[in-house]
């Protein structure tokens, strides 16, 4: 799998082992090139049944339920499920604001985690694994492949990939719902830092592209909690305008501010049925892996 | 508001520390790198008025306490009239203090008069308001007294009521003097009266005189003006006016006419029994008034037959001024009334002699003696009730016995010599005989007082049927009393402190006028002087308190009156006196017991131009005039600093209060 052996600090093999025991299913049916374990939206050569059909000249005869023939005297034509791979696309936001973390760790290297194991697991289980970076625009943009260099090429472009400039999500977001083709698997890590009324269209888009989208929001405990004692200069990270505050004084507004900004997102979440997950970056990254793959596990079989 | 430690206001820029530590505190930042500005820009845009209105406030409340800390140590005052005294403690405070007989007016329904109040107002404002020296000039000897505080003012025995009046031009005077001798600093001057115009005397040209010598002080001098102004309706005064010892065919009577009057406007008809107390004897007449003023004449006493001497008492009932309700008075055999008549003519003399030796009263023995200017010497001055010159003005010796005598209370009376000298007495002499082509007549005269006034009745005496034949000029400072065509004095008085100097300017004898012939004039203006000068003779004297202070050196006995008094001041008490053989009845002065209060704008008047303030008490007062407020301030600094802690209290979070 690693024909290198090189470390990367974002990959740990036993949280990854750990994590492989759990398949990465897909919410909805994928568009796959080659047999998969993701149901497909065409009738295929599983095990699992689908539904009969009326025999029409060129059909397989092979196929003809004789049984139904002698119960109903008439041709039926027996389906069964396919089942694909899928494509995945994560959609990693690399701007300034990403480089924040007061426990360690900062949300990119958090988000790091969680994309490098989400394509381990991808590929492992046959899936095609993508990876576009975004920022100001499309920092990077690898197209989905399966084979485990194009994982290589991956682990490499989440190796060096740098927080910087500001955060142009949703302008990049609706670029993706148009580009990636139907039916894919598309995983966006970031802060969304971004109104959730823009966030809602995007997201309309690439459920209407017929994509499967999961969010991680990354949040720093600091970020939520705004515990901050003395005066402070907040220096935009994003290169705006640096902003001076008397915590005693603004915590109360912050707050307010924070919670009615998470409060909208939660609507548009429900609001667009896609797979949300608020993570705060001191959680333990194969938690949150582990409860995302497992609820996935559950939402299994509709097509 | 005013201060006692005024400097420490210089302090007060210190309630901009909390905004200079607010200042500093900002500076003291630390620089974050943030992410999450988003919320940070929509915390800033959220509700921001409120939030900053919610800072000014806590910054204010702190200003506030340390404003209320530095008036707490400043020692405010809650007075209002004192105005920004400005520069604190003065050096020297010069206390006023009209004793005057007004001021022991009672309040309404207090017991506490309103020397009393004001004594006891000046002790605890002023040991309140604290100064390097304390002088008191009190109205009977305006002469500066330096006191150890102000609470001696309580104890003092010179701040006690008198009955005399007080001088309040003199005073200041006195003060002005203090001030300049002793070069004191900053002076503020404390006076305390009830403003009677009596007291004041606001028309006399000393008060421009004083204001423009006060105003040339550098140091700055402050005037204070505790003022009594309230008058007492309804208060009641009594006076003797006239005392005389009869003898009828039944035994022997004391005739005295008396005068009670009623302060302010009031007519309604009220009965007031006055007391008469001779000898322990008393007796009481009421009278019946309805106007201001009740005239009692010639009430008759009648007194045991072999009593030649004595001394009484006539009062009435308590009320709001007890100074008047007492008159005390001394009645003693008339003594005989010598005249002594120096003359170089002996045609002047004879009308003289007559008019002098004829007794108006057949109790009364008049004798008249005609005199050679050296035989003076003889002379036994102190049984002389009138002298009459009618030779060259007196010089050397004889001049200053008749100045002794005059001094005394003598009346001299002085009639042109034949041949004028240069010689001058008291500023007035003799010039040249004038001889008109026509007997001249007498155009005016001062028919109200003097030796002229108007009969008894009314009518007014035949001045202007004289006929001058000649008559001496005048020359020097002269009131004239009657005045010849073009404006000549005939009849003249010199301006003197005690006594009388009459010049009269043409002599009885028939060649200059028709006065020995037309002899009434004469003769009642003769018998006036006589009885004025007789006055000072007679064992039983009326004298007016505080007049007769600078004869204190003879010690008085007390025999009626204040029992507190001191023996130094009796002079200045009503009461009555011995001195050796004299009665002396002392009462205060008519303008004392009948004295308006001065105007408020006439009283700043005689202010203008100094710094001056002004405060009205009431006798029987008992809230201080100033008081120290600074635990009102501590109070106030007290709730700020609560207010302040409240306004900064932590907002109380909801449990799991992060969005997370």
């Amino acid at each position: 799998m690693f024909p290198d052996r090189r470390s990367r600090d974002f990959l740990d093999p036993q949280a990854l082992s750990r994590l492989a025991g759990l398949p990465l299913f897909s919410r909805r049916p994928m568009m796959g090139s080659v047999s998969g374990r993701h149901p497909s939206p065409h009738r295929g050569a599983s095990v699992e049944f689908a539904e009969y059909r009326k025999y029409v000249p060129g059909d397989d005869l092979r196929r003809l339920d004789w049984r139904a023939y002698g119960r109903t005297d008439r041709f039926y034509v027996k389906e069964f499920e396919a089942d694909t791979n899928l494509r995945c696309c994560l959609v990693l936001d690399t701007s300034g604001s990403m480089d924040f973390g007061s426990t360690g760790i900062t949300k990119l290297q958090y988000a790091r985690k969680i994309a490098g194991a989400l394509s381990y697991l991808a590929v492992q289980q046959g899936d095609a694994i993508g990876l576009s970076c975004v920022a100001e625009g499309m920092v990077q943009n690898i197209p989905p492949r399966r084979n485990p260099a194009h994982l290589l090429h991956v682990f490499d472009t989440l190796e060096k990939t740098e927080p910087k400039d500001g955060t142009h999500l949703v302008t990049v977001l609706h670029e993706l719902a148009e580009t990636i083709r139907q039916r894919a698997l598309i995983v966006i890590i970031s802060d969304f830092f971004v109104e959730p009324e823009e966030l809602r269209s995007c997201f309309e888009h690439l459920q209407f592209r017929k994509h499967d989208v999961t969010a991680f929001q990354l949040l720093d405990p600091q970020e939520l909690n705004f515990d901050f004692r003395r005066p402070m200069r907040f220096l935009d990270m994003e290169g705006g305008t640096p902003v001076f505050a008397e915590p005693n004084e603004i915590a109360d507004r912050y707050h307010k501010a924070i919670t009615q900004y998470l409060e909208d997102l939660k609507q548009v979440v429900l609001a667009t049925g896609i797979d949300y997950h608020r993570t705060s970056i001191d959680e333990d990254y194969e938690q949150v892996l582990t409860r995302f793959l497992a609820g996935r596990t559950r939402g299994r079989g509709v097509r | 508001m005013s201060f006692l430690q005024p400097m420490l206001l210089v302090a007060l820029p210190l309630i901009s520390l909390p905004i200079i530590i607010h200042l500093i505190n900002q500076r003291r930042y630390q620089s974050v790198r943030w992410g999450a500005m988003m919320f940070l820009l929509a915390a800033n845009r959220m509700s921001r008025g409120y939030a900053r209105i919610w800072q000014w406030l806590i910054l204010l409340f702190r200003a506030l306490a340390i404003a209320g800390l530095i008036f707490v140590l400043s020692r405010p005052l809650a007075s209002g009239w004192l105005g920004m005294t400005g520069g604190g403690k003065p050096d020297t405070t010069i206390i006023i203090l009209d004793r005057s007989a007004s001021m022991q007016q009672l309040g309404p329904g207090a017991v506490v008069s309103k020397l009393e109040t004001a004594r006891q107002q000046l002790a605890q404002s002023l040991s309140t308001l604290g100064s390097s020296r304390w002088v008191l000039i009190e109205s009977t000897k305006n002469v500066p007294q330096e006191l150890e505080s102000p609470e001696e003012l309580l104890e003092l025995a010179n701040a006690d009521p008198t009955s005399s009046s007080a001088d309040l031009p003199a005073m200041l005077q006195a003060a002005h003097d203090y001030i300049q001798t002793n070069q004191s600093g900053r002076t503020e001057i404390w006076i305390c009266s009830d403003l009677r115009e009596n007291d004041w005397d606001s028309e006399s040209g000393r008060w421009q005189a004083l204001r423009d010598s006060f105003l040339e002080f550098a140091q700055g001098v402050r005037f204070n003006l505790l003022a009594y102004p309230r008058p007492a309706p309804d208060n009641l005064s009594v006076r003797v006016t006239d005392i005389r010892r009869t003898q009828t065919s039944d035994g022997v009577d004391l005739l005295l006419s008396l005068t009670v009057r009623r302060d302010g406007e009031a007519d309604d008809r009220i009965e007031v029994p006055v007391q008469f107390e001779i000898g322990g004897a008393r007796s009481e007449l009421n009278v019946e008034m309805v106007g201001p003023k009740y005239d009692l004449k010639d009430h008759r006493i009648a007194l045991e037959s072999s009593q030649q001497r004595g001394w009484g008492r006539v009062s009435l009932p308590a009320d709001a001024n007890p100074a008047d309700n007492d008159f005390y008075f001394a009645f003693d055999q008339q003594p005989p009334l010598k005249t002594v008549i120096v003359a170089d003519d002996p045609a002047a003399a004879r009308p003289l002699e007559l008019a002098a030796s004829i007794s108006r009263d057949p109790l009364l023995t008049c004798t008249a003696e005609v005199l050679s200017t050296d035989q003076l010497t003889a002379v036994e001055w102190e049984q002389i009730a009138l002298l009459m010159w009618q030779a060259p003005l007196p010089t050397g010796s004889a001049a200053k016995m008749v100045e002794d005598f005059v001094r005394r209370g003598g009346q001299v009376i002085f009639f042109p010599p034949r041949s004028p000298s240069s010689a001058e007495f008291y500023g007035v002499s003799w010039q040249k005989w004038i001889e008109p082509e026509s007997e001249a007549p007498i155009v005016s005269w001062v028919g109200d007082q003097d030796l002229l006034q108007n009969t008894l009745s009314g009518t007014s005496l035949p001045v202007g049927e004289l006929r001058i034949r000649q008559y001496c000029e005048l020359s020097g400072e002269v009131i004239p009393l009657a005045r010849l065509k073009g404006d000549v004095p005939l009849l003249a008085r010199a301006p003197t402190d005690q006594g009388g100097v009459y010049f009269c300017a043409t002599t009885p004898a028939g060649q200059d006028s028709s006065l020995a012939v037309d002899g009434v004039v004469l003769y009642v203006a003769v018998q006036r002087a006589l009885a004025a000068g007789a006055d000072v003779l007679g064992n039983a004297r009326q004298l007016i308190a505080g007049q007769a202070a600078n004869v204190s050196d003879v010690t008085w006995e007390r025999l009626s009156g204040d029992e507190e008094s001191l023996s130094t001041e009796y002079p200045y008490h009503r009461g009555v006196y011995a001195e050796g053989e004299r009665l002396l009845a002392v009462n205060s002065s008519e303008a004392e017991q009948a004295a308006t209060p001065l105007e408020a704008d006439k009283v700043a008047g005689l202010f203008r131009g100094l710094d001056f303030a002004r405060v009205d008490d009431e006798a029987g007062n008992v809230t201080s005039l100033i008081q120290e407020i600074w635990r009102l301030f501590l109070v106030a600094t007290m709730i700020s600093m609560i207010v302040e802690a409240v306004l900064c209290l932590p907002k109380i979070r909801p449990l799991g209060g992060s969005p997370a």
